[in-house]
């Protein structure tokens, strides 16, 4: 019964699956690759150099990797809360529940990680051959397939998958079939305490390893201040709801007054559902924030220490935390997708209404571009506290170098792309026939 | 010639392909004169809720015409389709009516929002206490019960005075007081005025209330009565069980 069950809801959710199996695969890929390259770079004395960079954007790789598939699966996971409620209404005991979501969390789990594992070779062969162009190794990274990276990555990539479905099978039964089938979402508590002391206690180590930037040496001020900024990530997002409702209320007035009916639209269902705002609006902060904070360090450290690169080394900083990016990006796409996906039945009434398609559409980009807004607004602020501090150590100073453009791409990227998930996973609703068949 | 605001001509509805195909309107013609209120009744499966969907452009038939005003709504755009929701057609459905971030207040002024209109709120204040809500205006759709939420969408149906409504199954989830107060609306709609309304029922005393009731089963008309009671439609249905 629990298969036939399991393999209903993959059938039913396959929008949902595709999207944590991608995660998942793409996550086993970058850290199982930067492993190899990691491990391959330690057998050459010549790359001792940089080998604390190359270990930093593994790390950053590994980190991203959490922090995504963690908020892909609860995404995925609390999104089917009413079949949940439903198989409880008609018997199921809460343990019955939590063990279908991981029953089906550790299908997608294994299989996403073999695939990963076999994509992470071919990745490590690109990232060397990346490395050797750029001038950073010139003598090449042999990339030798070991054991060891795989086994971290499937360690990591089983147990992340796996947590995350636990943790959110436990948020998914611990609310009463009753409150579920209502939807009393507005009902819940914005903030938990387990998840507002979590919070809490992140920005707090947050700003201690702020502080620390420039007691350290300076050698470690650069990775102190990228840990940092993963911790005030964690932070941030914990409470980020609340942030994105204040955020949604006041840019959501601005959309309303500009475009009356669709802001309107775009606000209310901001200020209603900041937890799913704030899902969609955490991938945006995280690339922000790790992108600018790994790229502007490289460049404030080469201010300092009055180095200019030119020609094919310009791309080193930005090639190593590429990979990083783009997967956030991805997800990026996923979250809006998936949280707009969700709003298929609520379209189609507006439509009933009469809400004519293109306002449906600038509905749809109105709260995206709130929620991307809001993503990069709490990324910036990151970013720019730990790049303070390490100017500080290097300088003095609370400067830091930056580029403009680097930081305006990166913005348009995270922007298009969330539009993009919004408006396809909309389509079907703004445009198909009224009465899904 | 009698006026009709929506009028059916030759209506076909198909549902699925091959085995699974269910005829759910076959070749249905009728007329909703303009300032009438008619009840449409049949059993479970027999396409009542179908009609209204085709009749008020949620759906589009396979094949037929439907004329709202003269035009036939089948041919028409998306665009033209959402204005004419918002200013002529109000809609009423079995389950599911509210946007879940909005309040009930804002789910009623929605439609005239959409169009950038600012009703009068007097007016807003007076169907939510008519239909019972007086003091819920603040309240979210998941703080409603399954009627209250029905009442904010008849409520947001009948503000806009739309030159038809369709109703399914209005009274269906409502105890028998606030079921009379919502029908005693319609039938205000329609005489006072001269709106159309054109109601999905299984009570008999419900559509007691109507000028006309319809006979639906099998996806077909098959008896049209005039003003009958209630013992009247009961025994007509009876009859065909
Ligand atoms: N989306 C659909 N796909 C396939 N068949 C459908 C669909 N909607 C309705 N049907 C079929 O069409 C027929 C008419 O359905 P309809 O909903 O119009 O019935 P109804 O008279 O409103 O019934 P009820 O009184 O139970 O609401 C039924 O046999 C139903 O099974
Ligand atoms: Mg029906």
């Amino acid at each position: 019964m629990t298969l036939v069950l399991a393999w209903n809801n993959v059938r039913t959710n396959r929008m949902g699956f595709a999207a944590s199996f991608a995660a998942v695969v793409l996550a086993v890929m970058l850290v199982g690759g930067s492993g190899l390259v990691v491990v391959g770079a330690a057998t050459r004395a010549e790359l001792n150099g940089i080998m604390g960079l190359l270990v930093l954007s593994a790390v950053v790789s590994g980190f991203v990797s959490i922090f995504v598939v963690a908020g892909i699966l609860s995404l995925h996971v609390l999104r089917q809360r009413r079949t949940w409620a439903l198989l409880r209404s008609v018997g199921m005991t809460p343990r019955q529940v939590s063990r279908l979501i991981t029953a089906e969390a550790l299908v997608v789990a294994v299989l996403a990680n073999v695939a990963g594992c076999v994509l992470a070779v071919p990745y490590a062969a690109l990232m060397a051959a990346f490395m050797q162009m750029t001038g950073l190794a010139p003598g090449g990274v042999p990339v030798k397939v070991t054991t060891g990276p795989f086994i971290v990555a499937l360690v990591v990539g089983l147990a992340v998958t796996l947590l995350a479905a636990r943790v959110a099978a436990r948020k998914a039964v611990g609310v009463g079939p009753l409150e579920v089938l209502r939807d009393s979402a507005v009902q819940r508590r914005l903030l938990p305490w387990p998840r507002a002391v979590a919070g809490g206690a992140a920005l707090a180590g947050g700003a201690v390893l702020l502080w620390l930037v420039p007691q350290v040496k300076l050698k470690s001020a650069a990775p102190t201040a990228l840990g940092a900024t993963m911790v005030l990530c964690v932070g941030a997002s914990a409470l980020g709801p609340v942030a994105v409702r204040g955020m949604g209320w006041l840019l959501g007035a601005v959309a309303a007054r500009l475009d009356p009916g669709a802001g309107m639209l775009a606000r209310s269902s901001l200020v209603a559902q900041p937890r799913r705002a704030m899902s969609a609006a955490s991938p945006v902060m995280l690339t922000v924030a790790l992108a600018c904070t790994f790229l502007f360090a490289v460049e404030t450290t080469d201010a300092a220490a009055g180095v200019t690169r030119t020609g094919p080394s310009v791309w080193v900083a930005p090639m190593l935390v590429g990979s990083a990016v783009v997967y956030t990006v991805i997800s990026v796409l996923n979250s809006t997708a998936m949280t707009m996906a969700e709003r298929a039945g609520e379209i189609r009434l507006l439509r009933t209404v009469g809400t004519k398609p293109q306002q449906l559409a600038r509905a749809v980009c109105w709260e995206t571009l709130i929620v991307t807004c809001a993503g990069t607004l709490l990324g910036t602020g990151i970013a720019a506290a730990s790049l303070a501090m390490l100017g500080k150590a290097e300088t003095g100073e609370l400067r830091f170098a930056y580029s403009l453009p680097q930081y305006a791409g990166l913005v348009l990227i995270c922007t298009l792309s969330g539009l993009a998930g919004g408006l396809a996973a909309t389509r079907r609703a703004r445009h198909g026939a009224l009465l899904p068949d | 010639m009698v006026d009709h605001a929506v009028l059916l001509e030759e209506v076909t509805r198909t549902y699925g392909k091959g085995a699974t195909e269910v005829a759910a309107l076959r070749r249905v013609s009728i007329g909703f004169p303009r300032g009438s209120f008619t009840a449409v009744m049949g059993p479970s499966g027999s396409g009542k809720s179908t009609l209204l969907q085709c009749a008020s452009g949620l759906d589009r038939p396979d094949s037929g015409a439907v004329r709202i005003a003269g035009q036939d709504i089948t041919r028409f755009g998306e665009n033209e389709l959402a204005v004419l929701r918002r200013d002529q057609v109000g809609v009423i459905f079995q389950a599911f009516n509210l946007v879940p971030s909005l309040t009930a207040w804002q789910n009623v002024i929605l439609p005239s929002s959409l169009a950038r209109r600012r009703p009068d709120p007097s007016r807003v204040r007076e169907l939510l206490h008519r239909v019972g809500l007086a003091g819920r205006e603040g309240h979210r759709p998941a703080q409603l019960s399954g009627g209250q939420q029905q009442r904010v969408a008849i409520a947001r149906a009948l503000l806009g005075r739309p030159e038809v409504l369709f109703a399914d199954e209005p009274t269906g989830a409502l105890d028998r007081r606030t079921g009379h107060e919502v029908l005693a609306l319609l039938r205000e709609a329609v005489d006072a005025f001269g709106q159309t309304v054109v109601m999905v029922t299984h009570d008999p005393e419900a559509a007691a209330q109507a000028d006309r009731v319809l006979l639906l089963t099998d996806g077909r008309i098959v008896e049209v009565l005039d003003r009958p009671s209630a013992d009247q439609i009961g025994m007509r249905l009876g009859g065909r069980r």
